[in-house]
């Protein structure tokens, strides 16, 4: 019995100094993938929020910042949900960067909706699962059209006119393909032929020839990252392909700077699009790369870490706006949509009626730079939409 | 004409990479008679060893394969000693059970040592490229694979079916008691067959990690393409194997060049055909 005093005497002590404390911590949940094969964002994710309190410090607008860390183990809605039921409802988070992963980023929509927690979409790009059922939702990542269609246009500007369209087999694939195929259309360009490609595919020989077999003046691919882009930008080069003059293009998945090593000199002269590389010319971005790399070492830095760092900017931004007193959701929302700011890899806009980003789309070609095969831009879009 | 010529060899070469995969499974799956999906594991090991070598000393690649036979080899005896050994007599479903769970803990001790990214392989130049064969433009380094996937066939067809040692592992595989009454060390015998199927496994790593990728992730990607070939060509074959190998990969390449809709399934559809009509395998004895 003394036991279960003593304990609910230390609950009732903890209680009444977290809610003493409350008024001054913001409490943000970090939920990213921190473990097993996806362990990367998380670590991206970690470099990033570190890389920014480092220089920002760990307070805004008089609120000191406290972080909870959980763990989505890639994309798995079902641990994503409970994580987010947890942080909210026990943590009592404010806000939320995260969760990851286009499901996990659904599975939450209605929690945070009902518990009033804005969150920042920083690892999905399925389009319009921003807006109305999630308005407190905001994405600093990219939405799928963003990367797929550019290249269309720029293509037939090129004069490269006959495109044949390699996309993966899996909803984000068809997406795109349906994306890249309209604004082929509009630009008048003409399709050689397309194929989909299983997402489980050690063997891409046969779909090799059939390309080399339509003579098209380039082609077109979107794979998920991972084994898939390796490969096939692989199989190009080593079934000759590459060789027949053909140009390459694809979104910036299969040239992501996290394994474009593994790919190897294959990767060389590949073009696509992307929101960031760390070639970007521009101070602030010269600045943030000489940082990381100062903090995080030879880590190399990957989208979804200027996604984390953008969310922090615009939380800070929003906290600093606020000031003191109690922190307010609808107030941060509407300070957060519908905010212009200049991000590293270019100027941001958040759309005001519905959270989704608005940003410039780099077309890229892979060079070698001091020895390190890297996305350098050659020309951009600017403000191109989420649509 | 040429592009189907090219599609076939193509096929073959693929047919080749899943018989050095799955070559390492079937002696061990097959000839001893022990699920061991860890097999896959070793893959990722060997392929490690590999680039370590490669990376870390400067050793040239065809160099660094008999290192792989032997450094896996001798991983993968250790591991019968501590672990496997005492698995031989229980029932498949707990030796899936436990090399599974071996499996995970592969996954997470490579991520621990050389990280969860995908590693940069550096193929020496001579197998970089295509050469002209009778007038077919073909991969250099598919080339390799058929040479070096025959060798390997011709090595344990006589290895295991002509030799003395291949008499004596047979011997032990079907009454494991009675071979020991006839003077045969039956634990030696064990230990050493499974140091050639672990050390094959190595192999295998390291000869596909090139077309493949290696990450942490390879046992489980690959898993399924091992017990497929050993399955359809039947246990404790190697021949079988090979033939099973060749004929799945020239169907899988075929497939997706004719009919690339269906490209993905063309190996499963066939997989499961095969299982109706000989359950034991293309070359597998009736049991």
């Amino acid at each position: 019995m003394r036991i279960v005093c003593s304990a609910l005497a230390a609950t009732a002590l903890t209680l009444a100094g977290f809610a003493a404390q409350a008024q001054e911590t913001v409490k943000i949940g970090i939920l990213q993938s921190f473990s097993g094969i996806t362990s990367l964002g998380g670590q991206q994710a970690d470099g990033a929020v570190k890389l920014f309190m480092k220089k920002y410090g760990d307070t805004a607008g008089g609120k000191k910042i406290e972080l909870i860390r959980r763990d989505t183990t890639g994309p798995n809605p079902e641990v994503a949900k409970r994580l987010v039921q947890e942080v909210v409802t026990r943590e009592r988070v404010n806000l939320l960067i995260g969760p990851d992963y286009t499901p996990n980023t659904l599975a939450a929509a209605p929690i945070l909706m009902e518990a009033k927690v804005p969150s920042f979409v920083t690892g999905a790009a399925t389009t319009g699962i921003i807006g109305e059922k999630s308005k407190y939702s905001t994405r600093t990542f990219f939405a799928v059209p963003q990367l797929c269609r550019p290249l269309a246009a720029y293509a037939v500007k090129n004069g490269w006119k006959r495109v044949y369209v390699a996309v993966a087999d899996f909803a984000p694939g068809h997406d795109c393909e349906k994306y890249f195929l309209d604004a082929l259309k509009e630009a008048n360009g003409e399709l050689a032929g397309n194929v989909r490609i299983p997402v489980s595919n050690p063997e891409f020989s046969g779909y090799m020839q059939r390309i080399r077999d339509a003579k098209a003046d380039a082609v077109f691919i979107f794979m998920p990252i991972g084994e898939l882009s390796i490969g096939i930008l692989r199989a190009i080069n080593d079934s000759g392909l590459k060789s027949t003059g053909i140009k390459i293009m694809g979104t910036g998945d299969i040239t992501d700077e996290t394994y474009i090593d593994a790919v190897g000199d294959a990767a060389i002269g590949t073009i696509t699009t992307g929101i960031y590389s760390t070639q970007h010319n521009s101070p602030l971005n010269k600045e943030f790369v000489k940082e990381w790399a100062e903090l995080n070492g030879k880590q190399r830095i990957g989208w979804g870490a200027l996604a984390v760092y953008d969310s922090m900017r615009l939380t800070y931004d929003a906290l600093n706006a606020q000031g003191s007193g109690k922190f307010d959701p609808d107030k941060f929302i509407s300070f957060v949509h519908g905010r212009t700011f200049e991000s590293p890899r270019g100027p941001v806009t958040i759309d005001k009626s519905n959270g989704d980003i608005i940003q410039n789309i780099y077309i890229r070609r892979v060079d070698k730079v001091d020895g390190v095969l890297q996305n350098v831009e050659i020309e951009s879009f600017s403000n191109v939409g989420f649509k | 004409m040429t592009a189907v010529l090219t599609v076939l060899f193509n096929g073959i070469a693929y047919g080749f990479l899943l018989f050095i995969m799955s070559v390492g499974l079937s002696v061990t799956l097959g000839m001893m008679n022990f699920v061991n999906l860890a097999q896959a594991s070793f893959s990722m090991f060997g392929g490690y060893v590999m680039i370590m070598a490669m990376q870390w000393f400067g050793i040239p690649f065809l160099l660094t394969l008999p290192l792989v036979f032997i450094a896996i080899g001798l991983l993968s005896v250790i591991m019968e000693r501590l672990v496997f050994r005492h698995f031989y007599n229980t029932d498949d479903l707990t030796q899936v059970l436990l090399t599974i769970g071996l499996v995970f803990m592969s996954i997470a001790t490579a991520t621990y040592f050389w990280g969860g990214t995908y590693q940069r392989i550096d193929m020496p130049p001579w197998l970089i490229g295509q050469r002209e064969i009778f007038g077919l433009t073909l991969e250099t380094y598919r080339i390799f694979l058929i040479a070096i996937g025959l060798a390997m066939a011709l090595a344990l067809i006589l290895g295991l079916e002509r030799t003395r040692f291949g008499a004596m592992v047979r011997a032990c595989v079907d009454n494991r008691r009675v071979a020991g009454a006839c003077g045969l060390n039956t634990g030696l015998i064990f230990a050493l067959t499974f140091a050639v199927g672990g050390g094959l496994a190595g192999l295998g790593g390291a000869l596909s990690a090139n077309l493949l990728g290696l990450d942490p992730n390879f046992p489980l990607r690959y898993l399924v393409y091992l017990l497929i070939i050993v399955s359809v060509g039947g246990m404790g074959t190697i021949s079988g194997t090979l033939i099973a190998g060749i004929a799945l990969g020239v169907a899988d390449v075929m497939g997706k060049y004719y009919f690339p809709q269906f490209g993905g399934f063309v190996i499963y559809v066939l997989t499961v055909l095969c299982m109706l009509w000989r359950p034991q395998g293309l070359m597998g004895r009736k049991a």
